[in-house]
């Protein structure tokens, strides 16, 4: 089931966008230097993903966000926003400056994501348990049209929890959506606990596979990983496809890494600054 | 002449189908029992347009959310509670909030499985779908006006609910005359008190209004088919020139119709209100004209009411 499949991308290639993910995870400390407050953990175990999705799989084009042609990218997870704001700006769909908005009165970058006030965002999510859904919706009227688009999900793993999942799940897979690429940020923790001790949706892998996914189970900060699973998908024809990417909540911040206190955190400065230091420790390594 | 009878679910069927012909981008969704939603014809006609979700009443929201953002129209179509109450987060934040073109029918509205009890009757669909900003609520009068429903949503751009019954509807409205969203119809003029009839019950409003008449009571009659946005230039108008009105409608009184007009007129321009339909309760079982009596909706009741209230 683990993903063994080799790197489609080169060295250089992986180098390039582990460097961009740390931009992302930099964007993000500074919205929360601007707001601060918000969902930093989720935020932290997908940055990883949304830059190799919005850096090297995605068909995208910034300056037309209503492009009919584009991929679709839905964070059905939505509190990870913060990872989402960086992608975009990063990627230049919105001016850096807008981030130094987050937390302000009215900014277009709220808690939650909103479709209507930032270009290239494409759903309103936050409500969990709705994300899969719209993205099904997405999947099969771009396939009605003929369009060779594809959709791409991010779920959290807690989120696993809401029944209007497996509603969806079972939609997509009867209706044979194999345009449609979901990734279960498996990293573990929700904000009353453990996810295995809150409530368990283990085994995941065999769960999703028993809706008719093909599953495939991935690092999910690994960058040759995650950009192999996105080209090899749909992993069987006719079926929609899952990665469960195991990730570390908080990942990048040694006192917040695996931490559930971090779900949702309340900056302080000696943290920012502490991030500051390890983003760049981090930069350096990659080289 | 007594009018002639139409099946409301066949008239929805037949004017999706037509819809269907002038715009391409219409789909038809079903949560189980499409033929019970009147989508046999369309599915005939547009196999590849008909999408079948089981009963995925949570889910199918968020699908015809999805399919809109492509450009597509679809029509949800299933039993009104299980598109309005089961899914109310999914309606408001997958329409609503995302401002999506989706138009939702609810079938079967109101008392209409009067036999099936409370968990199928859906009295409280009004009450909460109005809550959700920037969604039109179309509440046909008759046969004619649910053709013209149909057409008006799938052009009008933005979420959409449709309410309609399944007992056989007179026809009463002119085929000919210019249905508008948010603009109510004089169906008969008069002075004496207004009489605000939507939806199923519209009829029996009509019915009490010729009762009233053959008593020398002059109600202005008005078919009132949208419920969202409420046409308050007609409602002001007739608080101002009659002085009382009394609204009719198939479901709970706080928060429908009644609600929304007391709701408007409370501020604007205070007149004494009564509104008929069903109060704080569950509805009791059994056969469907005699649940409407139970709740005061027969034509003869709701004249009686009118008199009684205008003698207070």
């Amino acid at each position: 089931m683990t993903e063994k499949t080799m790197s489609l991308i080169s060295a250089d290639e992986r180098r390039e966008l582990e460097r961009t993910a740390v931009r992302v995870r930099r964007a993000i400390l500074r919205m929360l230097k601007a707001g601060r407050s918000g969902h930093i953990g989720g935020a932290l175990s997908c940055a990883d993903i949304l830059t190799a999705l919005y850096f090297k799989v995605m068909r995208l084009d910034p300056q037309r966000p209503d492009w009919p042609e584009r991929d679709r990218f839905v964070l059905s997870a939505g509190h990870k926003c913060l990872a989402l704001y960086a992608a975009l700006s990063e990627r230049g769909f919105l001016d850096e400056c807008v981030l130094d908005t987050y937390g302000t009165h009215c900014t277009n970058l709220g808690g939650h994501p909103d479709m209507h006030k930032v270009p290239g965002i494409e759903t309103n999510t936050g409500a969990l348990g709705h994300g899969l859904s719209i993205a099904g919706g997405m999947a099969m009227g771009l396939k009605m049209d003929g369009v060779d688009a594809k959709v791409y999900v991010v779920m959290g793993d807690g989120e696993l929890a809401e029944g209007s999942n497996w509603e969806a799940a079972a939609a997509a897979s009867h209706h044979r959506l194999d345009n449609l690429l979901v990734f279960v940020d498996r990293n573990r923790l929700q904000i009353g606990g453990p996810t295995v001790d809150v409530m368990s949706f283990e085994p995941l892998d065999r769960r999703w596979e028993s809706f008719g996914w093909e599953v495939r189970v991935i690092d999910g900060h690994d960058m040759g990983q995650i950009v192999a699973c996105a080209a090899n998908a749909p992993f069987a024809p006719g079926k929609p496809s899952v990665v469960i990417a195991d990730t570390v909540k908080a990942k990048g911040l040694s006192f917040a890494e695996n931490k559930v206190e971090f779900h949702y955190w309340k900056a302080t400065e000696e943290g920012l600054a502490i991030a500051e230091r390890e983003l760049k420790e981090a930069e350096e390594r990659i080289g | 002449m007594t009018p002639m009878l139409k099946d409301p679910r066949k008239t929805f069927g037949e004017a999706l189908v037509a819809a269907g012909e002038k715009n391409p981008r219409i789909v038809a969704l079903s949560a189980d029992s499409s033929s019970g939603s009147g989508l046999t014809p369309f599915q005939k006609r547009f196999p590849g347009r008909h999408l079948e979700f089981g009963i995925m009443e949570q889910g199918i929201m968020g699908f015809a959310a999805g399919l809109a953002t492509t450009g597509k129209i679809p029509f949800v179509v299933a039993i009104a509670p299980f598109v309005t109450a089961r899914p109310f987060e999914m309606f408001r934040n997958d329409l609503g909030y995302m401002r999506q073109n989706v138009k939702v029918v609810g079938r079967c509205a109101g008392l209409t499985y009067s036999d099936l009890g409370a968990t199928h009757q859906s009295l409280d669909d009004v009450a909460i779908i109005r809550t959700i900003p920037g969604v039109t609520i179309l509440n046909p009068g008759d046969p004619v006006d649910i053709v013209k429903a149909v057409h008006a949503a799938a052009e009008h751009v933005g979420p959409v609910y449709i309410r309609i019954g399944s007992p056989p509807m007179p026809v009463l409205m002119d085929e000919a005359y210019p249905f508008r969203i948010g603009k109510g119809v004089v169906v008969q003029e008069g002075d004496d008190v207004t009489l605000i009839g939507t939806g199923t019950v519209f009829s029996k409003a009509a019915g009490a209004a010729k009762l009233l008449k053959d008593q020398g009571i002059h109600a202005r009659l008005i078919n009132l088919h949208t419920i969202k946005p409420l046409d308050t230039e007609l409602i002001l108008k007739a608080a101002r020139e009659t002085g009382r009105i009394v609204t009719v409608e198939e479901g709970y009184t706080a928060g429908g119709m009644g609600g929304c007009i007391a709701e408007f007129l409370s501020a604007e321009h205070p007149v004494r209100i009564r509104r008929i339909g069903i109060d704080d309760r569950f509805a009791e079982p059994g056969p469907y004209e005699d649940v409407l009596a139970l709740y005061g909706l027969q034509s003869e009741q709701i004249a009686d009411t009118v008199v009684s209230f205008l003698k207070s």
